[in-house]
């Protein structure tokens, strides 16, 4: 890798064909990728088999999703610190609604429509409370989703009493997790089925246009006559609803409502998506980054894990990583705008 | 020390009755909470519970204090509460390692284990500095790396089991002590604020801080090192949170990869904020910070002696903080309106 980048660096001082430049910078993460594992395949072969890379995808396909749903915030200069606990909350809510409808004795369509209503709805509850505090109030972001961060958390753990929540039903496991099409699993399914939808929001509409403006020059939004807090207080709600749709997919997975599910995940989100290339500085990044940066860090820790590398070391490894992804891609920023 | 700034501004006179108002605001609601709560239970003014307050309040306003200086040069430290966990890690294997080789030797045993821990402090702020100063990476990412990469070396040292062997003599008659009746904590604490409040105010680092997080290309163009200063920002913020992890150590008598954390982190930033601390950079004064890090302390106290379930407890913690900011920025447009 520190070779690859090596070479990309001598090119990068030939200033001339700054076209060629950029091309080779957006190889830089792809080519990493394709190092990563084979690499890891030297040591251990069972990298590269058919199942280990099933399950790479499959894992992926979470954080994927939570990248993409952390990626349309960051495009605004904002961020969401809540999306781990809005997990949690979610997946709780989720599995008190089904196991709910379920004891008093509803039909499966019922049951499954309890959960999902519940599901989506605390989700997107929890999206027009960040969206309102930071659009309408003029909050900054990392204060306002730091707020319902703690809220979240809260309302989770009283609502589960900090225990897991049993009762889901099995057709949902079976539906979100179990289930597969074409030989795919559910998750891989959902995430790209979602990932295209979105890309096809960000690159074709004017809200996903918007978004980029407002990111860039939030100002020259405003003069354009673009409404400015209306997309905004969207952008926040398509973020949780996201976040939703990723926790209901977890809890499907694990078969129980869990008050810890969304753990670390706003950070390892926000690490996704930025490692991909999304700038923090707002306007810049996509599906695509988000979806490479999930991929980066999953068969980062799919590798080490297989290879034993100590749980501990892969924390001090991952935090470079992010450093090191981010460094590269202010480096390439500006190269670009030279 | 705003004053001077603000007074500058062509609305002075506004600008120092928004202060008035500010500094009335946090400390008001401090007294009605104690009011509130010496009324409501007379265990809360009980001496122990006093004590166990201001110990409580002392160790998150030395972080909140290094935290505020960051956010004031226009910067975050995600990496405080990491930093509480190895230094207090370091600090007790340090003297565990040194009581081994040099038995009965309590003043170098002690003088090495606390420069260990504090010296843990400056190279994760060095770090942190240099990253953010000159490499220019966003001080988000970074110090969610180093967070990440902090907390996974103190796990590696440890393997998660808290370390034991320190001298008697620095858990009895410093860590547990009180002098003048009050628990060595708030001597430290007091110390460090009263040496920030100096800082801030009558030292060019402090007055170069505030301009930098102010304007940093007037800064810049009046002759300020950026760089120098930012760096001396995260390093105050590192040694702060080393020394609340030293003293957490010297209290509790052994040390542990648990202490601090997100919670401390989280904490800090809150502290810092309620404080008055503009994200925006360039406003915030320490001395508030420590009084709204008091609040915090009695309000978490107050929920437990009034049997508030600690599971509701964050949701009251995140409504505040919104509440706060949001009432700062409605202060603020209402101002910028006049």
């Amino acid at each position: 890798m520190s070779d690859l980048e090596l070479s990309v660096m001598a090119k990068d001082t030939d200033r001339a064909k700054p076209l060629s430049d950029r091309c080779v910078w957006n190889a830089v993460l792809p080519a990493a990728l394709v190092v990563l594992l084979f690499g890891f395949a030297a040591f251990d072969r069972s990298v590269l088999s058919s199942a280990n890379l099933l399950n790479i995808a499959q894992q992926t396909s979470y954080l994927a999703l939570f990248a993409m749903a952390q990626t349309v915030v960051i495009l605004t200069r904002g961020f969401d610190l809540a999306l781990g606990p809005t997990v949690s909350m979610v997946s709780v809510g989720t599995a008190l609604a089904m196991a709910g409808a379920a004891a008093t004795g509803h039909e499966t369509g019922v049951v499954l429509l309890a959960g999902l209503s519940a599901g989506f709805g605390l989700g997107i509850a929890c999206g027009l409370f960040n969206g309102v505090v930071i659009a309408l109030l003029g909050v900054n972001p990392f204060v306002a989703t730091l707020g319902s961060y703690n809220i979240a958390i809260g309302i989770a753990t009283t609502l589960s009493s900090g225990r897991p929540v049993q009762g889901v039903p099995k057709i949902f496991s079976e539906l979100f997790y179990g289930g597969s099409l074409f030989g795919v699993p559910a998750a891989i399914v959902i995430t790209v089925a979602v990932g295209i939808v979105l890309h096809l929001i960000l690159s074709r509409t004017v809200f996903g246009r918007s978004l980029y403006i407002l990111g860039t020059n939030s100002r020259a939004a405003a003069v354009a006559g673009l409404p400015v807090k209306r997309i905004l207080v969207a952008t926040y709600v398509l973020c949780s609803a996201l976040a939703a749709l990723g926790a209901i997919m977890m809890t499907a997975r694990t078969g129980s409502g869990e008050p810890n599910l969304g753990g670390a995940l706003s950070l390892q989100a926000i690490a996704g998506a930025v490692v991909g290339g999304t700038s923090l500085a707002g306007g810049r990044g996509g599906v695509g980054t988000a979806v490479l940066g999930a991929l980066f860090i999953t068969i980062l820790s799919n590798g080490m894990n297989l290879t034993r590398i100590d749980g501990y070391v892969q924390m001090v490894v991952l935090g470079a990583i992010v450093i090191i992804g981010v460094l590269l891609d202010r480096l390439r920023l500006e190269r670009s705008s030279q | 020390m705003s004053t001077a700034l603000t007074a500058a501004e062509p609305r002075g006179t506004i600008g120092l009755r928004a202060i008035a108002g500010r500094i009335g605001f946090l400390p008001g609601l401090l007294l009605l909470l104690v009011a509130g709560m010496s009324a409501v239970d007379p265990q809360f003014y009980g001496i122990i519970n006093i004590l166990n307050i201001l110990r409580n309040a002392s160790l998150l306003a030395i972080v909140a204090c290094g935290q505020a200086l960051v956010i004031v040069a226009g910067g975050f430290d995600l990496s405080v509460g990491a930093v509480v966990a190895l230094a207090s890690v370091v600090t007790a294997k340090t003297m565990a390692a040194t009581a081994a080789a040099f038995p009965g030797n309590v003043v170098l045993v002690i003088a090495s284990g606390v420069a260990a821990g504090l010296g843990c402090g400056v190279v994760v702020g060095l770090v942190n500095g240099f990253c953010v100063a000159k490499l220019k990476v966003s001080g988000f990412v970074v110090t969610l790396g180093t967070m990440s990469a902090t907390a996974g070396v103190g796990l590696m040292i440890t393997n998660g089991i808290p370390v034991y062997g320190m001298p008697d003599i620095f858990v009895k008659s410093f860590g547990r002590a009180q002098a003048f009746g009050l628990p060595t904590a708030v001597h430290v604490a007091l110390i460090v604020i009263i040496l920030m409040v100096f800082a801030q105010r009558r030292t060019l680092f402090g007055r170069y801080v505030y301009a930098i997080g102010g304007n940093v290309d007037a800064a810049v163009v009046s002759g300020v090192s950026i760089q120098r200063h930012i760096v001396g920002t995260y390093v105050v913020s590192s040694v702060l949170a080393a020394l609340t992890g030293i003293l957490l150590t010297a209290q509790v008598g052994s040390g542990q990869a648990s202490f601090g954390g997100d919670r401390m982190m989280l904490q800090s930033i809150a502290a810092a904020v309620i404080g008055g601390v503009s994200l925006r950079g360039g406003v915030g004064r320490v001395e508030l910070v420590a009084i709204s890090a008091l609040f915090l302390t009695i309000l978490g106290n107050a929920l437990n002696l009034l049997h508030v379930d600690s599971r509701l407890q964050p949701v009251f913690l995140g409504v505040i903080m919104v509440a706060a900011v949001a009432l700062d920025e409605l202060i603020r447009r209402r101002r910028g309106r006049v």
